[in-house]
């Protein structure tokens, strides 16, 4: 996404350098020899159409519906374009140090599924939350959810990050269905 | 707030072009919600039944047309240039800037990066290592990405880290602060042959 964004902004910057060109020699052509008509772009034929044209027109409020999602895809863009990774603490002056929230999903589900009667775990982690969801056959989630929230709690303590993320674990068992 | 030179050294900021889309994205948002009240006819019946180019305006523009064309071309010339200076902005490449430790001793970015990444690779557990120098000359900064091996202890890595590697070329350099930047990855394990 950021590196979207980044490509996006750049075209944005573009098409803008582009309109401010052709404002300015379209205004200035015009200034300097009147009646020679347009130079590049056929404005005298768009200002007749605009001059039809209504502000409650059916195109009009097309047009201006899809500027609108437009805008508002573009504000959720850039604004899902932050940074993810997740701080460690400094180990040292000016040494910052972090991870991938996908290497810390990593390192929980490895430690989950190494767990006792455990077979399988689905963990998304983010700097704020780590989402744990496991799959026993042989345990209720009432016997092995307090289990597996103290050896992910347990984990946590040997990672050093700056602030400690919310630990919520989730158990799929056959044995609560009956 | 401002971040050392370390935290910038993560990785490349992206806030001034996020909140340059975000200001575009606001404007053709309002632009089009305004566009809409206007043609339901909330404000005023009459005035959203009248054209876009509407002829009051273009009297106006008429009656005062010199203002108008200078007007026009300053802001035509200040969107050339604002466009250009975003374009080139958002796609500057990322600097590799040199280290100047004195008046004529020059570290090359890839000397350094090289000599660290065969440092770092030989911490346990390390399975590959990339290193970069990031930043501008004034405030050069070192980027490390690490891959440890799965099965790793994070936080060993975490401290090897800063008491060899990075002390190691704090001392050859001679320099009392390097800023580094170091991301770690976990690899996944790769797959073991029964034995």
């Amino acid at each position: 996404m950021r590196l979207f964004v980044r490509l996006l902004s750049a075209l944005i910057g573009l098409a803008l350098a582009a309109a401010g060109v052709l404002l300015a020699l379209e205004v200035g052509w015009g200034w300097w020899r009147p009646g020679r008509g347009p130079l590049f772009l056929p404005w005298d034929a768009w200002r007749d159409r605009l001059a039809e044209l209504t502000w409650g027109g059916s195109s009009v409020r097309l047009a201006a519906i899809v500027a609108g999602v437009v805008g508002l895809l573009l504000i959720l863009a850039a604004a899902s374009a932050g940074r993810r990774a997740i701080r460690l603490t400094d180990p040292a002056n000016e040494v910052s140090v972090t991870t991938s929230p996908r290497s810390l999903a990593r390192l929980v589900g490895v430690t989950v599924r190494a767990q006792d009667n455990v077979a399988g775990a689905k963990v998304t982690a983010s700097a704020k939350k780590i989402r744990v969801r496991a799959i026993s056959r042989m345990e209720t989630e009432g016997q092995l959810r307090p289990r597996l929230l103290e050896t992910v709690s347990g984990l946590l303590d040997e990672v050093p990050l700056v602030r400690r993320p919310k630990v919520s674990v989730v158990v799929d068992s056959p044995k609560d269905r009956r | 707030m401002t971040r050392s030179v370390s935290a910038k050294a993560l990785g490349r900021s992206t806030g001034t072009e996020r909140t340059l889309t975000v200001l575009i994205g606001l404007v053709a948002l309002l632009g089009g919600v305004a566009v809409l009240v206007l043609g339901a006819g909330w404000l005023g019946t009459y005035r959203g039944r009248r054209p876009l180019a509407d002829p009051i305006a273009l009297d106006w523009l008429s009656q005062n047309a010199l203002a108008a064309r200078i007007g026009a071309i300053v802001l035509g010339v200040l969107l050339l240039w604002l466009g250009l200076w975003w374009f080139f902005r958002s796609l500057r490449p990322e600097g590799r800037p040199d280290l100047e430790l004195d008046d004529d001793l020059v570290v090359t970015s890839s000397a350094i990066s090289e000599a660290v990444r065969l440092d770092a690779e030989t911490i346990d557990g390390v399975g590959r290592a990339r290193v970069r120098a990031v930043g501008d000359s004034e405030n050069p900064a070192l980027r490390i990405t690490l891959w440890l091996t799965e099965g790793t202890d994070l936080k060993r890595v975490w401290e090897q880290l800063d008491l060899t590697v990075l002390a190691r070329a704090r001392e050859s350099l001679g320099v009392a602060v390097l800023p580094t930047a170091v991301r770690l990855e976990l690899d996944t394990a790769a797959p073991q042959r029964v034995r």
